[in-house]
């Protein structure tokens, strides 16, 4: 909970949170390394001096650390495990399901343990997300698009596999699709960050709602389009947040766009945990406003409501959440 | 010493095609080294990841570009701590197109892809031009009646206004568009011209198309930075949107 000096109480749900495992022993090939390496550029590149983790933390750190740093520093209520299991690259998965449930199971209340399916996996697949619905309940899916799977390089929502699975989930109440776009997706020649699958797996599924993470970018002006034809695309702030720190007009005017195109009620915090620390980010964000010039040529605002939506109220809408039953259970 | 400006002043006209910034600007060539006729340029990105299509396009690009000097006869690149340097950096030596290096992933060429993004610079450049102009005063209308002879007048001793101007003035003769000084000065990449009742519409989508470029730009510059331990790169000229107090 986030209280501001007027005493106002801010409910934060972190919308996308990992416990990974990237470390030398978990390492499979060099590619494995490589992720990892990123990652930790990325950290380094966007965090305050003050947040940097030495290395070998980052490759591998223990739940209470996450835990402490989420609930206790991090003013996060909730938060919601996105794993990505990279099998290609790690021995045991990078983002692994099953540890992030026995956490979830630990601390009841505070946890939303995700899956996450491949459309690769065919039939086993879906049998597989037949596993997560009945046994972990889960209510949403993590996908990252450009994983690797032997020589294939990625996949696309629109192939016929994958729309078996998508439909699978609107079966099993899986509704929330956490999409994640990354450089390498097949066919090469096509610019891997293109949105355009998502807008047709929206329209074809209706029920399900596409939280696209990093909001589309670095393809934000496609994004937005789609967004705005698509009544169950979302916009997830996974890294665009921490611009927050080291471009803070960059961050004004992304936010000022998604508030105009995609709207107040379709956008969804995510601090991408442990790339970036939630509490600092929170912290920021609700000191934050949107300059003058900004707020005249996009016509949006950044008041106290719209980051209630964004902090909170939004992902517990798409998640099923009570937030005033939530707050009392955390009282 | 001749030689080795040469061979950077090509360099100076490879992109990357996602910042539409050239890869000397940019940091990105890290080793030039000259034989007497054979030239090779080793080139590094941002991350391991880089999208591989984008990645043969610079490698192409600066073996056409560096081929093109007379007394050149051999080009090698080497793009280098990349998922694909292998066999991007085989392909280019053998003169094979970007299909034929990666014949099961790839369904056809990347001319699409080129053009995409240089569309993209266009809407970028043009732009922040306009935005300047808007800035500094000028109505909707005003600045779609104005020929590039007007153009000209208006940014006479502002260089905030003469360097975007030269940029998209540079792109417009890349895009085969007459520049000609009583021509328009704002059309569309394909000569069309712009009309006042879309014309609101139109600046929202380009400044969306421009955000995400130089977010792009920013990012990709960071993590450069820290994956090499470079000293950051002079901010590129994109940050002079920050703040309009720029001269």
């Amino acid at each position: 909970m986030f209280k501001t000096t007027n005493g106002e109480e801010v409910f934060v749900i972190d919308g996308h949170i990992a416990l990974w495992d990237g470390s030398l022993e978990n390492q499979l090939n060099i590619h494995g390394a490589q992720f990892i390496n990123c990652f930790y550029d990325y950290h380094k590149n966007l965090s305050p001096a003050e947040y940097l983790w030495p290395k070998d933390k980052f490759l591998k750190y223990d739940a209470e650390t996450l835990v402490n740093d989420l609930f206790v520093k991090g003013y996060v209520d909730m938060a919601i495990f996105q794993p990505v299991p990279l099998t290609d690259f790690y021995k045991k998965p990078f983002g692994d399901i099953e540890k992030n449930a026995k956490l979830a199971k630990q601390y009841p209340g505070k946890f939303i343990s995700n899956g996450t399916f491949d459309p690769r996996d065919g039939e086993r697949g879906l049998e597989y997300l037949e596993y997560l619905a009945e046994v972990h309940g889960v209510k949403g899916v993590k996908l990252y698009t450009a994983e690797w799977r032997g020589s294939s390089r990625g996949y696309k929502l629109t192939d016929p596999w994958a729309e078996r699975y998508l439909e699978k989930c609107e079966k099993l109440g899986i509704v929330n699709i956490h999409v994640h776009k990354g450089p390498t997706i097949i066919p090469l020649d096509r610019d891997a960050f293109d949105v355009a699958d998502i807008d047709a797996a929206a329209t074809n599924f209706q029920g399900l709602n596409f939280i696209v993470e990093h909001c589309g970018l670095p393809r934000l002006e496609d994004f937005c389009w789609i967004a705005t034809q698509e009544s169950n695309v979302y916009a997830g702030l996974a890294v665009a947040m921490p611009f927050i720190h080291t471009r803070p007009r960059y961050f004004a005017e992304i936010i000022s766009e998604l508030l105009y195109w995609v709207g107040q009620d379709r956008i969804l915090f995510g601090s991408d945990y442990a790339l970036w620390e939630p509490g600092w980010l929170i912290e920021k964000f609700m000191a934050f406003e949107l300059p003058e010039d900004i707020k005249q040529e996009t016509g949006s605002d950044l008041t106290l409501a719209v980051k209630r939506k964004i902090l909170g109220e939004n992902a517990a809408r798409l998640y099923g959440i009570d937030i005033e039953a939530q707050k009392s259970l955390i009282g | 010493m001749q030689q080795r400006e040469d061979v950077f002043m090509k360099l100076s006209l490879v992109n990357d095609p996602e910042l539409d910034r050239s890869l000397t600007e940019l940091g990105f060539i890290n080793e030039v080294n000259i034989q007497d006729s054979s030239v090779t340029v080793s080139f590094r990105l941002p991350t391991y990841w880089c999208s591989t299509n984008f990645a043969f396009i610079m490698a192409e690009d600066i073996r056409d570009q560096v081929s093109a000097l007379p007394w050149v006869s051999n080009v090698a690149v080497r793009l280098e701590d990349h998922c694909n340097e292998v066999e991007i950096n085989n392909g280019i030596l053998s003169g094979k197109s970007f299909f034929e290096t990666f014949p099961d992933m790839a369904k056809g060429g990347l001319q699409g892809l080129r053009e995409t993004f240089r569309n993209k610079a266009y809407l970028t450049r043009q732009e922040k031009l306009l935005q300047y102009l808007i800035r500094s005063g000028f109505a909707h209308i005003a600045i779609l009646n104005m020929t590039l002879q007007d153009l000209s007048d208006v940014l006479f001793s502002e260089s905030e206004g003469i360097l975007l101007a030269e940029r998209y003035l540079a792109i417009r003769e890349e895009f085969g568009l007459s520049n000609k000084l009583d021509k328009l000065a704002f059309i569309q990449s394909d000569g069309k011209q712009l009309d006042i009742a879309s014309f609101p519409a139109y600046l929202a989508s380009a400044r969306l198309t421009r955000l995400s470029m130089e977010f792009n730009g920013h990012h990709c510059q960071g993590l450069f930075q820290t994956r090499y331990n470079t000293e950051p790169l002079p901010d590129m000229e994109e940050c002079t949107n920050e703040s309009s107090t720029f001269i």
